[in-house]
């Protein structure tokens, strides 16, 4: 296979139909964007799940002398508290973590923001019971009985807050996907209809190169590898896109994330999702691609 | 080189045979002119030989393959080994004269120091050296079939099917086209050519196969074009 005739073959194919060529790669990118965006925001809720363990826990913090001298929970009132909480019933597990693995879980959760972590020190983060229930509805009795017994320093019940929240955020998921997925099959049929116009634009050399010759590869790579250019093309503009909106938001809701009730989103989290977007590109165009040769040209 | 054995095509769309019960052999390094009115089959033959169509009955043979059975993939083989012309010339238009001829290396996968050697080479030989870098349309009907004709020939096939190549060219230039189709006779590739131009087959006296609504009704050794009418 000579690569330069390929090359030049499909270059000259995107050039000779800018217009859809511009309309696939942007439909793509959309496309690609919104995908982005839904897995942002599945990554997003699995870090809050992450971040909060789950809806039926209760943390129970302590106070900045216990978490600052007992380690292990082995002196009071750490052990004493650990073994009420044991013994209330209803409880299901009480998993002690003390300032050195709260801040390692901190640094996980904050790892697209390393000037956020910089800036927190362990001292701020306090050592944490957490409770699991068998009943997320009995968090309140929780509460009730460990709210301002001494060592404690507060106890939170994030689980109902957490549920609604991540119901908001499955939403919001479920609505961007869907979307993503329509913008999806407008690409699939522009790539699919620009594959078609090109091969028909280009039936007196593809009706030459059958003549002489050439195999179904040669005829119909350069088909292939426009769509999938393009697919990538649109991939491309679509991450960066994406990334421009996620460094836009980062800004302008700053506030919402350093209150930590929602783990923030950076640039760090578009690259790790981006190969899952260039794959899906690739994939999905050369597929489309590979059909529309298959079904509707007859090379 | 060629051979047909009862051979019949029927078009799907139409009831009477485009070829009726053929059977003909034509030998290497032979020229032949196949001749009949519009209609009678010379253009269905040709594409038969290509497999451009499969006969309903019969097989084909073109040097050693089997065309009518022969897979789908094997086909890209067979068309290698047969040079094409047509009436209507076929050439890119958005391509020099050494682009059009280099193109159909191209696509077969001709590395590109051979392509820089042979298409000077066949350049030369059709006559055409000096306008390599010329469009297509910066060229008489002639000179055109002339970048044609280096185009079929020029990854040197066993044999060259031209289908009525001098029919949008005035007599001079046909014979033009002749005298450079018999050179290329000469180099030992079989030549057979579709037409109905009697008197480029009555002055080259070459072996005539006639065909008549499908049917061959002549094959004479060195025939003329309107003998026994
Ligand atoms: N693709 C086709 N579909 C249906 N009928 C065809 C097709 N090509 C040719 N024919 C018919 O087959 C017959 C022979 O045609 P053709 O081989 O083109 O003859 P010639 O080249 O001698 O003029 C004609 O009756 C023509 O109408
Ligand atoms: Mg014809």
């Amino acid at each position: 296979m000579r690569t330069s005739f390929v090359f030049s073959e499909v270059v000259t194919g995107l050039r000779r139909n800018v217009t859809m060529t511009i309309a696939m790669i942007l439909t793509t990118a959309i496309s690609l964007g919104l995908l982005g965006g839904g897995l942002l925001i599945v990554r997003m809720v699995d870090k809050m799940q992450d971040n909060y363990q789950s809806k039926l826990e209760v943390s129970v913090l302590l106070t900045n002398d216990v978490s600052a001298n007992d380690k292990d929970c082995a002196q009071q009132p750490c052990a004493g508290l650990r073994s009420a909480l044991e013994t209330t019933s209803g409880v299901e597990t009480v998993v002690y973590e003390n300032r050195d693995k709260g801040y390692e879980r901190f640094k996980q959760i904050f790892e697209a923001q390393p000037e956020l972590v910089k800036l927190a020190r362990p001292e701020a983060i306090p050592a944490t019971f957490r409770v699991k229930l068998e009943d997320p509805a009995r968090a309140g009795v929780i509460v009730q009985a460990f709210t301002g017994k001494a060592g404690v320093k507060a106890v939170n019940d994030q689980g109902e807050f957490l549920g609604r929240l991540l119901d908001v955020f499955n939403g919001l998921r479920n609505i961007v996907l869907g979307l993503a997925l329509v913008q999806a099959l407008a690409a699939l049929l522009l790539i699919s209809n620009t594959i078609q116009v090109s091969a028909f634009t280009r039936r007196t050399e593809v009706g030459i190169m059958r003549l002489v010759g050439a195999t179904r590869w040669y005829t119909q790579l350069p088909f292939l590898i426009e769509a999938v250019v393009a697919g990538v093309i649109g991939a491309v503009v679509g991450v960066g896109g994406l990334a421009l909106m996620v460094w836009g938001g980062t800004r302008v809701s700053g506030e919402l994330f350093s209150s930590q009730i929602l783990p923030p989103m950076g640039l760090l989290d578009v690259v790790i999702i981006s190969p899952i977007l260039l794959g899906v590109a690739v994939f999905i165009s050369a597929l489309t691609g590979y059909v529309t040769l298959r079904l509707y040209v007859r090379l | 080189m060629i051979r047909l054995e009862h051979v019949s095509k029927v078009y799907k769309t139409s009831t009477r045979p485009a070829l009726d019960n053929v059977s003909v052999e034509m030998d290497k390094g032979e020229f032949v002119f196949l001749i009949g009115p519009s209609g009678s089959g010379k253009s269905t033959f040709l594409r038969l030989l290509l497999r451009e169509e499969v006969p309903s009955k019969g097989r084909v043979y073109v040097s050693n393959f089997d065309v009518a059975k022969m897979s789908r993939r094997r086909v890209p083989r067979l068309r290698q080994s047969i040079g094409c012309v047509f009436q209507d010339f076929r050439l890119l238009t958005n391509k020099t004269v050494a682009e059009n001829v280099a193109f159909a290396l191209e696509v077969i996968g001709k590395p590109r120091n051979t392509i820089v050697k042979v298409v000077p080479e066949v350049l030369q030989l059709v006559g055409l050296d000096g306008k390599a870098d010329r469009m297509p349309h910066e060229l008489s009907g002639g000179e055109q079939q002339r970048v044609a004709i280096a185009r079929a020939f020029v990854n040197r096939p066993l044999v060259l099917l031209a289908d009525e190549p001098t029919g949008n060219l005035d007599p001079d230039t046909s014979q033009d086209i002749m005298l450079l189709l018999e050179r290329i006779n000469r180099t030992g590739t079989t030549v057979l050519m579709a037409t109905h131009d009697h008197s480029i087959v009555d002055s080259m006296r070459r072996r005539v196969v006639e065909l008549d609504h499908g049917r061959i009704i002549r094959d004479d050794a060195r025939g003329v074009y309107g003998v026994g009418r």
